[in-house]
């Protein structure tokens, strides 16, 4: 390899390795995701940061690539270029390095984050209580177990698994609790399922992303469509379910 | 000129018949939807009818001779030609005019979303525009590059003199215009505010304007399947002696596997949109979960043609810009026979990966993974088409016009937007983000970044044969970095947005996010702004630029071997195929020859010193 | 073979050579393209109701559609050969046969249409999944009764023979496409499942 073609390779890998030191910096330093709410919302994010942290080094290597082209291989061209590159057509080898990579790093990341993610996100199909959620026109109905009833407010105990048990009375709605990381759609004639353990004591008031947004258009009022999610303690979500259906 | 004067009558009459006779069995009221769609139809027929195929099909069925129209000049393009580079003219410049207008829908809702609350647009009207947005924009995806360059590029390219059904192809282009006028009409009967997806049931229940939709964007289909089919016969049939599957110029073969795509799928979105007009009008019961319907069914016919539609979109995308890469850089393409298996795999696999719209919708759960898996394997063949444009790049002789610095670009922002699909095609992390702002942002990135971006670099290297004149190339630069910084300044906090909390469709959001969508509507404004010196380089250009010549870029395809513009049918003499589309490097590489020949487009090896090689008179 | 000629000339003899291949290619893609929108059709049908069926289902009168169509597919394939061997009479009683064969299907299928209204009307899911195959189906036949119509009367009028009649040829083959799409909406809706 001459001289020439060994400085192109040193520039690319400087480029690469400085874009890539770059990208880590402002990923990792810097607090992209708001706050986790529930169990889900860390296997989510660890995810999310997981894909990140991949394709940091893809992004900096096809800056580099394209940077050293630019700067290195750019030529001075008055009215007509009259020389070519050389006649390079192909590098067997090299494809089938490339390919073999992209096939690795696919098949990485559809078994994790994919799926190990899936059977993480998912668990066991076992939930200590269980919520029903009905979804109309641009409103939320919550109805637990004991007969209690909320409309436009979720509470929910922290700590233990939740399972919401969904449908909708008229549109295609969608049931998406951003500080959960975790939606499902409301769909009429059918119930749909998710699973959620919060994890933390708050409200509404304390983060907007506790909430339930309808995250599929429903006409007029589909932003205004949410309610506030209250975690509660285990003890005073009990006392406070009692209380709703005693009072009822 | 008359063609269209008659077109335009015979389209109204048409509505109004059909319309009126409908009303007049069925009784109601004359804006009945019914009315509308017989009106529509019968309206259709009579455009087509008017605008041309009256004068040569419907004549030719009685055993009457054709009347060719005798127009030239400019009037040719606003009338019925059958010259492919005219319909590539025509497609061009209405689909840049549906653009902007798709722009100005865009800066309407940036300006609502700059701040929280209600500003200029209530609830309603924000979805409306926002879905005339989108549905014009996806259309402009759909079809532009297709349409005008596939039109324009492809029957040169091969050296054919035309498309193999000219007179279809005109019927596929005057079938634009109706989908338009259906589309911008909506408004008449209330709009519709359902997004460019049209979910059921709100898009049963919803306001009239809908029923446009499903007739307009029908329409649409049709008008791509027809594309389609021409393409691939005039690919498949029409190719010059010589000229074999291994010699066919990139473009062709992205023009070729996104037109199967076209061909093959747009008939499930042409029938989930029948189904919703019908269960609109007739009365039946597809997506109605009360009565055994299926909203669910919609989505999976939806998707089924929508992601490969995406492919539409973006293959001709990689054509044009690997095709500026390679003449630019002035080096043969890198691994040819890879990049055509991998256009072709991707056109493959693109049907099998729809349900990953769907990990949220409620579908069963086992088809998660399989959806996901398939997904994620599309990333090995887009890898390929990276690969080759990166590679022809490095060590060539890079001439940096204004169609490079766009080529170079695009491989960016394309990238952007195949690396953020990762994260929507993994299930975790899309149960998240689906419908959320990353999504907005990551389509953004593919269509805007992988199509327009693509579509400019096409504008910006053939604009020179399509007018015979140049492009002011500082000012081609200039647009190409203001676009750029605009673009990603707009659409990277809207990730963030997403992440954060922030769902798509919806014209007020919590007010903790406003600090990042007033950043991103000031940057969308300063991005809007480009356009304008798009507008003022394409006209200035064209009509004072300087001449071109024959083969301004040194290039060694077939369409640089003709005059600029080509004359009609293309050749003087029947072109012969004799080598390598990009034989660029190698001494005395020709790739076709043809009687009358005037430029060539390879330069001499760097010793041979002649200097006479790549002269164009 | 670089001899100096006129665009035109080379227009022609282009368009001599590949327009045959052209044209065959063209129609099957459309066929192709077509069997995709009933494919779609088809499978919404088995997504929404499955194989359910309602009670009273006119299985003579489909039977009966069935028999006709099969018969007016023969009686074209003649028309065509006729045609490639110049036999004008033939290919006209042939041609006229399978016209009338495909308007009595038609007027069957106002029938079942009638029958069905009361049975299943649209707005059960049976109904739905009926009428629009159906209708979709009938639409196809209309189309290819008057493309028959079209090309019978250019033969009538002397515009084909033996070694030029594509029409004809395009014509047929796109009525034993309709034909066949047929025979797979037959069996989805009236034999699949059921009691
Ligand atoms: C001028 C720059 C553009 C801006 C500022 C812009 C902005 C937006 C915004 C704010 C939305 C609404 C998102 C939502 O609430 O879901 C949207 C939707 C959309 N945009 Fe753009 N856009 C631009 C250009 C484009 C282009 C060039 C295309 C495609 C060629 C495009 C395609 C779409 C599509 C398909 C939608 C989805 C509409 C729907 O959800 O039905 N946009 N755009
Ligand atoms: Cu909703
Ligand atoms: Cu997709």
């Amino acid at each position: 390899m001459d001289q020439d073609r060994r400085n192109d390779w040193i520039w690319f890998g400087s480029l690469w390795a400085i874009f890539s030191a770059i990208g880590f910096y402002l990923v990792l330093g810097i607090d992209l995701l708001p706050a986790q709410w529930a169990h889900e919302a860390e296997i989510v994010d660890d995810a999310y940061i997981l894909l990140m942290g991949l394709s940091i080094p893809i992004f900096a290597g096809v800056a580099a690539a394209l940077l050293t082209s630019l700067l290195r291989f750019r030529v001075q061209v008055d009215d007509i270029p009259t020389e070519d590159g050389p006649p390079v057509h192909n590098n067997r080898n090299f494809v089938r390095l490339w390919v073999a990579s992209t096939l690795i790093l696919a098949l990485m990341i559809t078994v994790n984050p994919g799926f190990i993610g899936i059977a993480e996100l998912r668990g066991e199909p076992s939930a200590d209580i269980v919520v029903e959620v009905q979804a109309q026109r641009w409103s939320w109905k919550v109805n637990y177990e004991n007969g209690a009833e909320t409309f436009n407010q979720l509470y929910l105990p922290a700590d233990r698994r939740v399972r919401f048990d969904i449908t909708s009375l008229d549109l295609v709605h969608s049931f998406w609790i951003p500080g959960f990381r975790v939606k499902i759609d409301a769909v009429p004639g059918r119930v749909t399922y998710l699973y959620v353990t919060p994890e933390g004591v708050g409200s509404f008031e304390d983060d907007f992303n506790l909430r339930v947004q309808c995250a599929e258009i429903c006409g007029l009022g589909h932003a205004q469509m949410a309610m506030p999610v209250t975690v509660l303690s285990p003890a005073d979500f009990d006392a406070w379910v009692t209380d709703l259906a005693e009072g009822a | 000129m008359r063609q269209l004067l008659r077109a335009v009558i015979f389209g109204i009459l048409g509505y109004l018949i059909g319309a009126t006779l409908t009303w007049l069995v069925r009784g109601g009221s004359l804006g009945d939807e019914v009315c509308v769609v017989f009106g529509y139809v019968v309206g259709l027929v009579g455009w087509l009818f008017g605008i041309g195929m009256g004068d040569t099909w419907v004549r030719e069925w009685f055993g009457l001779p054709a009347r060719e129209s005798d127009v030239t000049g400019w009037k040719r393009y606003l009338g019925f030609s059958t010259d492919h580079k005219v319909i590539g003219v025509q497609y061009l410049a209405t689909f840049i005019v549906v653009l902007l207008l798709g722009g100005v829908a865009a800066m309407i809702i940036r300006f609502e979303l700059a701040q929280a609350g209600e500003g200029i647009l209530n609830a309603d009207r924000y979805n409306q525009v926002m879905s005339m947005h989108g549905i014009l924009m996806v259309a402009v995806a759909v079809a532009a590059i297709l349409g005008s360059f596939g039109n324009y590029l492809v029957p040169i390219m091969i050296g054919a003199d035309d498309m193999a059904f000219p007179r279809l192809n005109a019927v596929t282009f005057w079938l634009i215009p109706p989908v338009a006028i259906g589309l911008l009409a909506a408004p008449t009967l209330g709009s519709f505010d359902a997004g460019w997806t049209a979910y059921p049931p709100l898009s049963v229940v919803n306001n009239g304007g809908q029923i446009l939709f499903v007739l307009a964007v029908t329409t649409f289909g049709l008008s791509s399947i027809l594309g389609g089919l021409n393409v691939i016969t005039t690919i498949v049939t029409m190719r010059a002696p010589g000229m074999t599957w291994g010699r066919l110029p990139i473009f062709v073969w992205a023009a070729f596997a996104a037109s199967m795509i076209s061909l093959l799928t747009t008939q499930f979105f042409a029938a989930s949109l029948v189904l919703i007009a019908m269960d609109r009008v007739a009365g039946t019961v597809f997506f109605d979960g009360g009565a055994g319907g299926d909203p669910l069914l919609y989505q999976h016919l939806f998707w089924f043609y929508s992601h490969p539609a995406v492919y539409v979109m973006v293959l001709p995308g990689f054509g044009l810009v690997l095709e500026t890469i390679t003449h630019m850089s002035r080096k043969p393409l890198f691994a040819y026979k890879a990049v055509v298996v991998s256009l072709l795999t991707i056109a493959g696999l693109s049907v099998i990966v729809w349900a990953h719209h769907m990990f949220t919708s409620g579908m069963a759960e086992y088809l998660h993974g399989p959806f996901m898996f398939a997904t994620e394997m599309i990333s090995v063949p887009t890898g390929v088409i990276f690969l080759s444009a990166m590679a022809t790049l490095w060590r060539g002789k890079l001439w940096m016009k204004t169609p490079l610095f766009f080529a170079m670009i695009w491989i960016f922002q394309f990238l952007m937007g195949g690396v953020t699909g990762i994260f929507l095609a993994d299930v975790v992390t899309d149960v998240s983000l689906h419908d959320s702002y990353f999504v907005v942002a990551h389509f953004h990135y593919t269509i805007m970044g992988g199509m327009i971006f693509a579509f400019l670099t096409g504008i910006f290297f053939w604009f020179p044969k399509i007018t015979g004149r140049m492009i002011n190339d500082r000012l081609g630069i200039i647009f190409a970095l203001w676009l750029t910084i605009g673009f990603q300044l707009t659409f990277l906090p809207q990730f963030w947005l997403g992440t954060n909390g922030m769902n798509r469709r919806i014209a007020d959001y919590p007010d903790q996010l406003e600090g990042a969508n007033l950043f991103s509507s000031i940057s969308a404004f300063f991005l809007g702004g480009s356009f304008l010196l798009l507008i003022y380089i394409l006209l200035s250009a064209a009509r004072r630029g300087p001449k071109a010549g024959d083969n301004p870029w040194n290039a060694s395809t077939l369409e640089w071997q003709v005059s600029s513009p080509p004359p009609e049918h293309n050749f003087s003499g029947q072109p012969t195929v004799v080598g390598h589309p990009y034989g660029y490097g190698t001494a005395d590489s020709r790739h076709a020859e043809f009687a009358g020949m005037t430029a060539v487009g390879l330069a001499e090896p760097e010793q041979a010193g002649t200097g006479e090689g790549g002269d164009n008179e | 073979m670089a001899m100096t000629t006129t665009p035109e000339a080379v227009h022609s003899r282009a368009e001599a050579t590949y327009r045959p291949a052209a044209n065959r290619l063209g129609l099957w893609l459309f066929l192709a393209s077509e069997t995709f929108l009933f494919s779609a059709f088809i499978s919404s049908r088995f997504v929404v109701s499955g194989t359910d069926q309602p009670e009273h289902l006119n299985q003579g009168l489909a039977l009966l559609l069935t028999l006709l169509l099969l018969w007016s597919s023969i009686s074209a394939f003649r028309a065509e050969a006729a045609m490639a061997h110049d036999n004008r009479r033939l290919f006209h009683r042939e041609m006229l046969t399978t016209i009338v064969l495909g308007a009595l299907f038609l007027v069957g299928v106002g029938v079942e249409f009638n029958e069905a209204l009361t049975d299943f009307p649209a707005n059960t899911i049976y109904g739905s999944s009926f009428f629009m195959l159906i209708g979709l189906h009938a639409f196809h036949v209309l189309t290819g009764i008057l493309a028959l119509g079209v090309v019978w009367n250019l033969g009538r009028l002397g515009h084909y023979g033996s070694d030029n009649h594509w029409p004809v040829e395009g014509v047929v083959k796109y009525w034993h496409f309709v034909d066949l799409m047929w025979v797979a909406i037959y069996p989805t809706l009236y034999l699949f499942g059921g009691s």
